[in-house]
């Protein structure tokens, strides 16, 4: 049994430091002055000196700002689109027998099962026709196409997970459809339509693809923040990437207590 | 007579599968209805249909004179308590118990006064600021059968609420639901599988089956007579037992008879003893008669192997599984 728990310890502390190692290397850069690292063959990998000038540099670089807001924008977009279309399909199809309803899932998610290209370049095309081209409004659609599977199956988890006739007891206690959904369900997925908030803003935020094809001329900050690192900046991009993480970092460990694996099972756990 | 609820021909069926079959049912004002049957044959089916949560196939269903079956459940005056109590988890108690009332545009003070009455009527008044994710389940069951008293309506349906509490306190909830009833004048139409249940606290039983009414009346009459042999079988702590009765001068027939029926002192017919219940102060004796197994009550402690003779106190007679005849004289001696 002992044995066994230092096991999970030590898988654990790689995978930790799998994840947390790129982190910690965007840190070092951000803090670290150049010759230390990027003008070195084998850069140092603990902290030696303290630095902010790379930051100064950075902030007087005022045109990533644009980016930044204009990817803040669509994550919120997609974001609380994802809830408004979600919680609706989710409803919907936990009223469908548990078989019809997984297979529709199952359906949803081949958008996401091809290359993110393939479907890009195609709605390219009609987004130039309906003006949608290089506008916050037609990434944010299109990144909903990568969200909203993901979505529907926590938000279908979420009512699966709820008491049984419990809505039923709504309509018996006299409410109508309305007031039971508002004042009863509504309450009760409150955490999973956070879930899914979460994971639809944060996907968004790092979304690639889809982003620079609709919208290459008024870049989101990832296509950006690339396109610094190809020009030849890359202190510059990993500063901004740094002081852009930080805020996501502190949403996801605030909110890490929701973030448990019951909602991201659709329902489907037991079965 | 006046009917709080009246299911006329109700037909209901999930694909090719009849769960409710012509189902027709009265219930009068301030019965206490049990129905009874075993698991799976449509009996909460039958109370999600007349509460509304379930349309109908066909046929009708009228609660107090009003025709409801096109009615939505939030317009049909009943209240139902579900066999999970589905509290609303986001509420306290007191929240979970006013809703109704909220929902019927009720005033604020009133919703108080009504509320803190009927916790003080079931004995959870000093609950009513919790949570109710943190009673234990008697107290759960009481803020649902609160919650389910609260706004007056024509018509109460409980679907087997007592069957997930400890054995004894299932006794004194049951007794008390009982007395609520009877105190407060209610209709109850009381869904469960237990036969306990149902014998303690029915004025009538209505027994279920294959989506219709087998047989409705009071426990005893059950008991007693049931009016074909499945329902001989099905009530009682031990079934019916049932023997051919051509030996016995009624060809082509079946003789039903219940444990408590047999006459040890005469000279009737003879079987051998295959195992022995033990039931407080009773022996239960179960025995053999030409391949038929029968079980007959008795003060007496026989052995395994031992061929006695026993004779009959009364019995019914069976044509095609139908009641024909009952038989009270001292028939078989």
């Amino acid at each position: 049994m002992k044995s066994k728990n230092i096991g999970t310890y030590i898988i654990a502390i790689i995978l930790s430091i799998v994840f947390i190692y790129p982190l910690y290397v965007l840190v070092l850069i951000t803090f670290e002055p150049t010759y230390l690292t990027f003008d070195r063959l084998y850069p140092y990998q603990i902290p030696v000196v303290f630095t902010l000038s790379n930051l100064e540099v950075s902030f007087k670089n005022l045109s990533l700002v644009y980016p930044v807001i204009r990817s803040t924008e669509v994550a919120f977009i997609v974001a609380f689109l994802a809830l408004m279309l979600s919680i609706p399909a989710g409803y919907g199809l936990e009223k469908l027998t548990a078989r019809l309803s997984n297979r529709i899932i199952i359906l949803m998610f081949i958008v996401n099962m091809m290359p993110a290209l393939v479907i890009a370049i195609p709605i390219s095309v009609y987004f130039i026709k309906l003006g949608l081209e290089n506008t916050v409004i037609g990434i944010a659609l299109a990144q909903e196409l990568v969200v909203l599977p993901i979505s529907v199956f926590i938000m279908l988890g979420g009512f699966r997970s709820l008491p049984s006739d419990i809505e039923n007891q709504a309509l018996v206690d006299g409410a109508t459809l309305k007031s039971a959904f508002i004042r009863i369900l509504l309450p009760l997925i409150r955490v999973p339509a956070l879930v899914t908030f979460l994971i639809a803003w944060m996907t968004s935020w790092d979304e690639f693809t889809y982003a620079v094809i609709i919208s290459p001329v008024k870049p989101t900050f990832p296509v950006d923040l690339y396109d610094y690192v190809s020009r030849g900046e890359p202190f510059v991009a990993s500063s901004f990437a740094l002081i852009v993480t930080i805020p996501v970092i502190i949403v996801t460990v605030v909110l890490q207590k929701y973030l448990k694996g019951e909602y991201l099972s659709g329902g489907l756990g037991g079965v | 007579m006046e009917y709080k609820l009246e299911l006329i021909d109700v037909c209901k069926s999930y694909g090719n599968k009849k769960v409710l079959n012509n189902l027709n049912l009265k219930v009068a004002s301030g019965e206490f209805l049990v129905v009874l049957g075993p698991s799976g044959t449509g009996k909460s089916t039958l109370l999600r249909t007349i509460v509304g949560i379930e349309d109908i196939d066909s046929g009708r269903i009228i609660v107090n004179g009003e025709d409801v079956t096109k009615k939505p459940p939030n317009k049909r005056d009943i209240s139902m308590v579900f066999q999970n109590y589905a509290l609303y988890p986001n509420m306290n108690v007191f929240k979970n118990i006013a809703f109704p009332l909220k929902m019927a545009g009720v005033p604020r003070d009133k919703i108080k006064e009504k509320v803190e009455n009927v916790a003080r009527l079931l004995k959870i008044d000093s609950e009513l600021n919790n949570s109710v994710t943190r009673l234990s389940g008697g107290q759960k069951q009481r803020v649902a059968i609160a919650r389910a008293l609260v706004r007056d309506p024509q018509l109460f349906l409980l679907d087997e609420p007592l069957s997930n509490i400890d054995a004894r306190v299932r006794y004194t909830s049951r007794q008390e639901l009982k007395r609520l009833q009877k105190e407060l004048n209610y209709t109850f139409v009381y869904v469960t599988h237990d036969q306990a249940e149902a014998s303690n606290i029915a004025d009538r039983v209505a027994v279920l089956h294959n989506g219709i009414i087998e047989q409705i009346g009071t426990y005893e009459e059950l008991y007693n007579r049931p009016v074909n042999t499945w329902v001989g079988d099905f009530i009682g702590n031990f079934p019916m037992n049932f023997i051919d009765g051509s030996e016995l001068g009624y060809n082509e027939k079946i003789i039903g008879f219940r444990p408590t029926w047999v006459n040890e002192e005469s000279n009737g017919i003879e079987v051998e003893v295959s195992l022995i219940d033990i039931e407080e102060s009773n022996y239960f004796i179960h025995c053999t008669y030409k391949d038929k197994n029968i079980v007959f009550q008795s003060k007496n402690k026989y052995n395994v192997g031992d061929k006695i003779k026993i004779g009959l106190k009364k019995f019914n007679v069976y044509e095609n599984g139908i009641l024909k005849d009952v038989i009270n004289e001292e028939a078989i001696s």
